[in-house]
């Protein structure tokens, strides 16, 4: 027999004593495991679309809020400017 | 390596892609010592041999549903046995470029001795020379595959594989030296 032929023959031998015994066993479990844990491709897209919806609704919550908080210190700033007029009316008389 | 054995029967691929786990298991077992001879041909590490031969299983298993033609399994198998040997070589070329080097972080070869006898050493030292490409034809050839099945295993011609094989083999036989020569 060839040298090659059995230098081949050797690594095989040596790299079929690397599995330890159970090997298909192991692989069979990690494949299932892996499996189930692995996410669906319509749950990413449902995470992803809930995650934007939130977003969404933040952004517009804290918009009306800040827009509700301007329009107050614009009528706030009509009636002390409404106040200090009828002061001074009041005074003049 | 082990010349090639004989195909499964089909009827064991179709209960594999049915998700049948005792059909997974047999076809791991027909395929699991020459798929590890086939990764380590190609890796030339002993202490990765079952990571990857796991990850080739695992892919196996998760894609065997998709796959057309049953009578085309060993083909198929040994496509994603030398795709992910490779994409794992090309992954540890990356991960140095990134890693700050330290000893421990080089893919320092296993020493002579440590695996065996000189005729292995030998044969691992030429191998270690060679393309992990090259490494693949050579190991698909010791497998026992002919040039066609080569060719549809690499996605490739006939004659683009023999001439490959003769480049492959000549480079083997510059840097192979059989220890009852010296």
């Amino acid at each position: 027999m060839k040298t090659e032929t059995r230098a081949w023959e050797q690594l095989q031998r040596h790299a079929s004593a690397q599995l330890r015994p159970g090997f298909a066993d192991r692989v069979v479990r990690a494949a299932r495991a892996g499996a189930e844990a692995v996410p669906s491709l319509l749950s990413i897209f449902a995470v992803s679309g809930a995650t934007a919806a939130l977003c969404l609704l933040a952004v517009t919550l804290f918009n009306t809020t800040s827009r509700d908080t301007d329009e107050s210190d614009f009528n706030l700033a009509g009636w002390q400017q409404i106040a200090a007029d009828s002061e001074e009316f009041a005074v003049n008389l | 390596m082990e010349p090639s054995q004989p195909t499964p029967p089909v009827e064991l691929i179709l209960r594999a892609q049915r998700g049948e786990p005792d059909a997974q298991r047999e076809l791991i077992l027909a395929y699991q010592h020459r798929v590890a001879g086939f990764v380590y041909a190609i890796i030339g590490r002993s202490d990765s041999i079952e990571d990857i031969a796991q990850l080739i299983f695992i892919k196996m298993v998760r894609a065997i549903d998709r796959l057309q033609a049953p009578a085309q399994f060993e083909s198929w198998l040994f496509r994603l046995a030398r795709n992910t040997c490779i994409d794992h070589l090309r992954r540890q070329k990356l991960r140095r470029i990134f890693t700050p080097f330290a000893p421990e972080h080089e893919n320092v070869p296993e020493p002579s001795g440590a695996v065996g006898s000189e005729e292995l050493d030998a044969l691992r030292h030429a191998l270690d020379q060679l393309r992990p490409q090259d490494r693949a034809l050579l190991a698909l050839v010791q497998e026992g595959r002919s040039h066609a099945e080569i060719a549809v295993t690499l996605r490739s011609s006939v004659a683009a594989v023999k001439a490959r094989l003769h480049r492959a083999r000549e480079h083997l036989r510059e840097h192979y030296q059989s220890p009852h020569e010296n």
